[in-house]
């Protein structure tokens, strides 16, 4: 193995262990710095791939900017322990209905599995624009000349979200 | 197995970096208290070493024989990390920052290694987002502490790093603008030559603005007076590290000296052309460098101990109605100016 796949299997080890571990414990507080752990490591697989500045706006937006505002609404909220789920719920579905959705989610996994394995590698094989895109001038003239309207439709409707958050948050006085 | 002499050198190199940020920190708390005595009309430390030039080992050691404590009711793993995560994000920042051209280590290389741990090509934007994951630890260290000095200091500081790291992040946009890259190596060599045979082209010239803009960010991105309110003594003991003792404590003062470090070398190798400068032969460039961080780290102890801390409505005032439209502004004026005049 060379370097980078020992790199690439530590980092998606990496990735997947904290995945798990955010839903798989009960301390939101733990479940945030396990997510960042994951976005963490999800942008040394971007680097891998070569695309260092889709890794460095991966840690910029998700795991600086994103994640602080989740660290500060679990920390305001003040939840040590997230309740254990409400019994009813799983106590209406029974055992039957605990197996049938076992049986289920199983089906589904291997379908996906199934699925993935036959897509056609050629799907995959790099156009120009992908090989290239560690080059900031690159993904600015793309964004701005080929995908404009995509851009300012973004940008609008995050506007938008943003005006509605600030009216809802507002109090009447 | 042949050990790749390169390699080696690269090795012994990260290993002289780091050792140098550490030495640093330990030079800036000497000068800050020497500085500040004097400003106060005190001699300071002056029994240890020269002048008081080791009490900062004395103090090390000190904190090394601490006890060390932890709240009850604190969150062991967190409270543990947090140190941990400040002083990472503080050390790692210095990776990508280039203080002088290349050395062959008196000819013992084949070939030269550049004076820096990785010449990146987003090297601005990774700096960026290592200040970004600083917030982390003092965050964590508030709310793990289980106080609510350290809270409010955490909350403080949080909210004080958020605003200003927008204005941060404009100005360093309207330098990698100017330069039309992202690599600090290369920012630095487009600053060199003069202009009219003795100014140097420097950007602080091109962008006086923006390096103000980048100045007051970076010193409310580093928690100095006048803007250190997640410590402020008066009415929250020390913020977020109120609860931690012994060589805990030591790894946040060393993340908060070291960040200084950082700012004032990102600030030297953005505005100030770097390494760059007149007389010194090429392999003692580095010289320069040091020089032009030391004085902006004075700049900082001198600030410090003349300014008097800004009231909390002010800061977020003066970050979200003033710095940011400030920064704004500079960045649509350099954009316009670059494509009126080339």
């Amino acid at each position: 193995m060379d370097a980078s796949a020992i790199a690439f299997y530590i980092f998606a080890a990496i990735t997947v262990v904290a995945s798990l571990g955010v839903v798989g414990q009960r301390n939101p507080m733990y479940s945030v710095m396990l997510l960042i752990t994951s976005f963490g490591a999800l942008a040394g697989l971007y680097v891998l791939l070569d695309a260092p500045f889709t890794a460095v706006t991966q840690i910029i937006i998700y795991a600086g900017a994103i994640m602080v505002l989740f660290l500060f609404v679990v920390m305001l909220l003040n939840v040590p322990r997230e309740e254990p789920a409400p019994s009813g719920v799983l106590a209406a579905l029974g055992p039957r209905g605990m197996q049938a959705a076992t049986v289920l989610s199983l089906v589904l996994g291997l379908e996906i599995v199934w699925a993935l394995s036959k897509v056609n590698r050629g799907w995959f094989a790099q156009d120009a624009a992908a090989t290239s895109v560690s080059s900031v001038t690159l993904i600015g003239t793309t964004l701005f000349t080929r995908h404009a309207f995509a851009f300012e439709a973004t940008s609008i409707l995050i506007l938008v979200a943003m005006v509605g958050a600030v009216v809802i948050a507002r109090r009447e006085r | 197995m042949s050990v790749d002499p390169q390699i080696v050198a690269q090795l012994g190199l990260i290993f002289v970096i780091f050792n140098m940020l550490v030495l640093s920190a330990a030079f800036m708390v000497w000068m800050e208290r020497k500085v500040c005595a004097y400003i106060q009309d005190r001699v300071g430390p002056n029994r240890v070493g020269f002048e008081g030039v080791l009490q900062p080992f004395a103090d090390v050691i000190k904190l090394m024989f601490k006890e060390q404590l932890r709240p009850k009711a604190a969150d062991a793993v967190l409270f543990a990390i947090a140190p941990v995560i400040s002083a990472c994000a503080a050390f790692a920042a210095f990776s990508v920052i280039p203080f002088g051209t290349s050395t062959t280590v008196f000819g013992l290389l084949d070939e030269p290694i550049p004076l820096q741990v990785t010449d990146v090509n987003v090297a601005v934007l990774v700096i960026f987002a290592i200040a970004s994951m600083g917030v982390y630890g003092i965050v964590l260290a508030g709310w793990s502490s289980n106080s609510k000095y350290s809270l409010l200091g955490a909350l403080r500081s949080a909210a004080q790093m958020i605003s200003y790291e927008l204005s941060y992040g404009l100005a360093l946009a309207a330098v990698i603008m100017l330069a039309g890259s992202l690599s600090l190596r290369d920012i630095v060599l487009n600053q060199s030559g003069t202009w009219w045979g003795f100014i140097p082209k420097w950007y602080v010239f091109l962008q006086p603005i923006g390096f103000f803009v980048y100045m007051v960010a970076g010193v409310a991105e580093t928690n100095r007076a006048p803007f250190d309110f997640p410590e402020a003594e008066q009415e929250l003991v020390a913020g977020y590290h109120t609860e931690y003792s012994s060589m805990s404590f030591a790894l946040f003062f060393l993340a908060e000296y070291v960040n200084m470090v950082t700012v004032a070398a990102v600030a030297t190798s953005l505005y100030l052309g770097g390494w760059l400068g007149p007389f010194l032969p090429d392999w003692l460039a580095w010289v320069w460098f040091l020089v032009k961080v030391f004085l902006i780290l004075f700049f900082y102890v001198w600030m410090r101990w003349t300014l008097p801390r800004y009231r909390y409505d002010q800061l977020m005032e003066f970050g979200w109605k003033w710095l940011l439209p400030v920064g704004v502004l500079n960045l649509l004026a350099t954009a316009a100016l670059i494509l009126w005049l080339g």
